[in-house]
């Protein structure tokens, strides 16, 4: 560490490379933490936490209970244990018994991402509810089709206020803070919508996860999806090998990002080369519609949503796009986690070493900002394993129950976990020694024999 | 450090395969030493304890657990170590998850989870601060599970604290009552100081009324004349001086009555509340805390001066005679509890004479009635004789044989005949004629009083069965000779250890080991006897053939140890225990017998312990038993239709 400090005294090393250095050190030294607890006030099982976006300093957690709270993790509220140990209690807390408070579970609660002004929570009471965090009112209400299980707003965008629904229900629709409206109705899956993740890229593009097993991705200018992705095509490593076939497709997926009516005829001509057996996904479709009228009378927009592939057996529980947007880790019910490349719809069939996941709820899923690591929920325990290779690289355990959701804090390089044991936990970089030294005495080898 | 890793584990593993609640204490020490001086040791220890904690069987747990706990109170790095598995640790302990309960003893493993909470409390309060985990486990299991948890520090504090509340308290008390006394001091002590006067003063009229003060001191004068100028028996001046001094005491009469009355009252009242407020005033100057002791010296000093006067007060009254009362009363008293006692004695008899009477099986016997008769002759004549010299009747009387009252006694002894007709009423009979002269022999009146003497058990004091219960104290079953929990009755001592446990061992292996040498006698006879023939043969043999070779002598040899053997044999197998301790030394000649022996202990700890219910399962629910019970049933089914539907076939 010292050298790597000389180094970038002498200018050997850039900054950017030097702080990479020293955060990656740190979240390889992340335990769990004794000098920071978050006294939890709720009495369910955490489902979602977030650290606000602009700050980095406030927690919101979710939790069964109906109630969600925010805490204060750079300040705490006391100390005990001759101030070893920093309590940070929440500084407000809506349940139940609030006015405009959800009557069940909250799934999800997000924050506003261009300030710490508004927090989003959506309910198992069919609910979303746009909080005042200064007041902590309601200030807009939706009320949808049924149980909410995520909800998210693009971190990108500046030309919409759209919230990204996931509900029971088959349709994802997208409500509009501003006129307090549905924007949207995405209507593809044929199960509920467990997950939904805004692109990290674009702040157009949507991706959702169902329990019918398929991810769409959707570009929210225009009508249907874009793209499905399906566990039969895969690609091996980073990038797909330059083939012929696969660059056309690509430069279609690409091009659709950008402009959407080009990619729609390149879609329908790829569906008239089907006799060519031209073989990647989106021509795989013709299989299934059965006549040819009814193909004709079908809007081009929706043609995509007659794409049956699955991208997990069973449920997609969690969705999580890598911070450059190029890449998109899944993980299901069938305890697979899976990471695709965006760019060619392909699963690069990195191996995670999971052992089981949670298969009955939605999980929340996080990455480091280099997207080296992913912080995968399995159970009792949490598991970071390295995105490109699967292997696991650390472990948390710590809940006595299973985990629900974690979230890691890119600036204290810090991952706050919730899970149904009512706790929320703080796994921090392991002090170095010298900072040890300072805790009570007592705490020393005791041989009376 | 490869071959140092296998003995922590070696270790570990004797100390666990144990039956015993306690780890032995030396392996214990082994451990701890063998860890204290070797990180990597102690890793080690760590995995093995954790993989012990995985076996499947209770005990095994339980003894990995202490000895966890003593590691885990000693070495950081232990603790580090663990409670990165804690959860695993509580799970395997504690056994809170609910597909994962605890393995087979249950009694075992109830005796883990508890030790298992108790643990984490210990450790929770003692390095709680320092590890986030153990925080976590203790605060999931206290406050999500409900587990309850001992509490033993905040128990001990909140008893600490009750302790010193109720001092405080006390001493509040003490203090307010001795500030009161500061206050009242002065007239409780004059109060007590009338009530003497008084006193002296009804004495004094007393004294004076009586005018035989005077004679107490010389009767004194003159016993001691007496001892010194001649001897007297000694019982003769106790009972003179006696005499002389109840003469001397003044006797209450018409004229002194009001003053002994108004003595007595003052007595009363000097007993009941001077005498008793005086020793609690003392008893709490003695006891109160002050910070000026002035007063209270001076007045503990008060205190006790009073009460010496007033106990000298209290004696001469006594001597006086007033509190005459209260000694009646005693007496009455203890003539009343002699009554009762005759009382209890009475009914006692009678209610034994009644259930002789009651019963139905009345066992007499001519001879023996007859014996119980001469000693009864015995005893009266006895009774006759004892006023005289009371030592021959004593003697005849330890003789005699009890008799139980009954109406045979009525006429004891007496040869009379008896007027059969006589009931000492004139009555008009109207069955004819009667005769009144009509008379029974004295053979018939004592066959018709023969003895009846029921048949009585002696009373036996049956032996508790005292064997220590596991909620404490001693097995209070009476039973003859085996009690149903512990097994056969044998003298215990007041822990319920059985007293001569270890001795009866002894006798047992000492009886066995008696047979065993008689055994071994006897075969080693036979074969000596077998070996002598076979010298005789073999001496013959040679003198037969000189030119016998070596070879041929050594497969002779062999022939003749097989012999020995087989002969050895069924010396050994003609008796039953004979054959069985054979086996016993077999046993023991092979080197790893206690090890199986323990195993086979753990294994057994397992086993099902087979209960009544089992075993009338086994017998009722048999396919036999269900068979025979519906074939039964059938047949009676089919005879009630027979009987229902006579006609029908």
């Amino acid at each position: 560490m010292w050298r790597e400090i000389g180094d970038r005294e002498t200018g050997k090393i850039r900054p950017n490379l030097f702080a990479n250095r020293i955060k990656w050190n740190r979240t390889e030294r992340l335990q769990l933490s004794n000098h920071k607890d978050i006294v939890s006030p709720h009495k369910g099982s955490i489902n979602s936490l977030q650290v606000d976006l602009t700050e980095g300093r406030y927690l919101l957690s979710g939790a069964s209970d109906a109630s969600a709270a925010i805490f204060d993790i750079q300040r705490a509220t006391e100390y005990e244990g001759g101030g070893v140990i920093a309590k940070h209690k929440c500084i407000f807390s809506v349940d139940k018994q609030h006015e405009g408070g959800h009557r069940y579970s909250i799934s999800s609660a997000i924050w506003y991402p261009i300030d710490t002004g508004l927090f989003i929570t959506g309910s198992y009471d069919h609910h979303i509810n746009v909080w005042d965090t200064n007041t902590t009112q309601v200030v807009v209400n939706f009320k949808m089709p049924g149980k909410v299980y995520r909800t998210a707003m693009s971190s990108l965008a500046t030309s919409h206020m759209l919230i990204a629904a996931g509900t029971e229900d088959v349709q994802v629709r997208l409500c509009d803070i501003a006129s307090g409206a549905f924007a949207h109705t995405l209507s593809g899956h044929r199960d509920g919508v467990m997950t939904v993740e805004w692109s990290t890229s674009s702040e157009w593009v949507l991706v959702t996860g169902g329990c019918d097993g398929a991810i769409r991705f959707w570009d929210i200018r225009r009508a249907g999806c874009f793209l499905v992705l399906d566990q039969s095509l895969s690609q091996l490593g980073r990038r797909p090998p330059i083939l012929e076939r696969s660059a056309t497709t690509k430069v279609s997926t690409t091009k659709s990002l950008l402009t959407s009516p080009s990619s729609l005829t390149k879609a329908r001509a790829s569906q008239k080369k089907l006799a060519n057996g031209s073989g990647m996904k989106q021509s795989s479709i013709c299989k299934f519609p059965a006549k040819g009228p009814m193909r004709q009378r079908l809007h081009p927009g929706m043609l995509s949503s007659q794409d049956r592939a699955t991208a997990h057996y069973g449920a997609v529980t969690g969705l999580k796009v890598t911070e450059d947007g190029m890449y998109l880790l899944s993980a299901g019910s069938d305890s697979r986690l899976r990471l695709w490349d965006v760019a060619s719809g392909c699963n690069t069939l990195v191996n995670f070493e999971t052992v089981r996941l949670q298969s009955s709820k939605p999980i929340q899923l996080a990455t480091t900002q280099s997207s080296d690591l992913i912080f995968v929920p399995c159970m009792t325990t949490v598991k970071a394993f390295d995105v490109w290779s699967g292997k696991t690289s650390l472990t948390f355990r710590g809940h006595y129950e299973c985990v629900n959701c974690c979230w890691f804090n890119f600036q204290d390089q810090e991952l706050y976990t919730g899970g149904n044991d009512r706790q929320i936990l703080v796994w921090s970089p392991s002090q170095l020694i010298f900072d040890e030294v300072d805790g009570p005495a007592h705490d020393q080898d005791n041989w009376s024999d | 450090m490869e071959e140092g890793g296998g003995k922590v584990r070696a270790l570990i593993e004797k100390a666990t395969n144990s039956t015993q609640p306690e780890v032995d204490p030396r392996l214990l020490k082994a451990i701890k030493s063998v860890v204290r001086y070797s990180d990597s040791e102690l890793r080690l220890a760590v995995h093995a304890l954790m993989e012990f904690m995985k076996r499947d069987h209770s005990q095994v747990r339980y003894l990995t657990l202490l000895i966890i706990d003593q590691l885990f109170m000693r070495s950081k790095l232990f603790r580090t170590l663990l409670v990165e598995n804690l959860d695993q640790l509580l799970t395997l302990s504690v056994g809170f998850r609910r597909n994962q309960p605890l393995p087979a003893p249950p009694s075992v493993a109830t005796l883990l989870r508890n030790k298992a909470i108790e643990f984490l409390e210990k450790w929770n309060s003692s390095f709680g601060i320092q590890y986030r985990q153990l925080r976590l486990g203790f605060d999931y299991l206290k406050n999500t599970l409900r587990f309850q948890f001992p509490n033993l520090q905040a128990n001990a504090a909140r008893i600490q604290q009750e302790r010193r509340e109720r001092e405080r308290r006390s001493k509040e008390i003490l203090l307010n009552k001795f500030e009161t006394l500061k206050e009242n001091f002065s007239s409780i002590k004059e109060e007590i100081q009338s009530t003497i006067d008084e006193i002296g003063e009804c004495l004094d009229i007393v004294r004076n009324t009586g005018e035989e003060s005077m004679l107490l001191a010389r009767l004194d004068d003159d016993d001691d004349d007496d001892d010194i100028e001649e001897f007297r028996s000694s019982e003769l001046q106790q009972i003179r001086r006696e005499t002389l001094e109840e003469g001397e005491k003044v006797h209450e009469n018409s004229e002194n009555k009001v003053v002994f009355d108004a003595l007595r009252e003052l007595y009363k009242l000097l007993v009941t509340k001077h005498l008793v407020s005086v020793q609690e005033w003392i008893s709490v100057l003695v006891r109160v805390e002050v910070t000026d002791n002035r007063f209270r010296d001076s007045s503990l000093k008060d205190f006790i001066d009073i009460r010496n006067l007033l106990q000298s007060v209290k004696k001469k009254c006594e001597e006086s005679g007033c509190s005459l009362p209260k000694a009646t009363t005693n007496e009455e008293e203890e003539d009343f509890w002699e009554e009762g006692k005759i009382e209890l004695n009475k009914s006692g008899t009678v209610s034994a004479c009644n259930r002789e009477n009651g019963d139905l099986a009345i066992v007499s016997e001519p001879s023996d009635s007859k014996i119980t008769v001469r000693h009864g002759k015995k005893k009266l004549e006895s009774e006759g004789v004892g006023t005289e010299s009371s030592s021959p009747r004593s003697k005849l009387l330890a003789e005699a044989p009890m008799v139980n009252w009954g109406p045979y006694l009525d006429n004891w002894g007496s040869k009379r005949d008896v007027l059969a007709n006589q009931r000492g009423l004139e009555l008009e009979s109207h069955w004819g004629r009667v005769d009144y002269d009509a008379v029974i022999p004295a053979e018939k009146i004592a066959e018709l009083n023969v003895h009846a003497t029921v048949y009585k058990e002696e009373q036996l004091e049956i032996q508790q069965c005292r064997a220590p219960l596991r909620k404490g104290g001693l097995c209070q079953r009476r039973d003859l000779r085996v009690c149903p929990f512990h097994g056969p009755i044998t003298p215990r001592d007041d822990e319920g250890k059985p007293l001569d446990q270890n001795l009866s061992k002894d006798e047992i292996a000492s009886d066995s080991g008696t047979d065993l040498v008689e055994a071994e006698q006897l075969a080693r006879q036979a074969v000596k006897n077998v070996r002598a023939r076979d010298k005789d043969v073999a001496r013959k043999r040679e003198i037969d053939r000189q030119s016998m070779k070596h070879a041929k002598r050594a497969k002779l040899a062999k022939i003749r140890e097989h012999n020995e053997a087989v002969l050895r044999d069924a010396a050994l197998a003609s008796t039953s225990r004979s054959a069985t301790a054979g086996e016993d030394m077999m046993a023991s000649d092979s080197g790893n017998a206690s090890d199986r022996s323990k195993k086979q202990a753990l294994a057994s700890m397992l086993r099902k312990k087979v209960t009544p219910k089992d075993r009338l399962a086994q017998r009722l629910l048999n396919t036999k038993a269900r068979d025979a019970t519906i074939r039964q049933l059938t047949s009676a089914e089919d005879a009630n239709y027979k009987e229902a539907f006579p006609s029908q076939w």
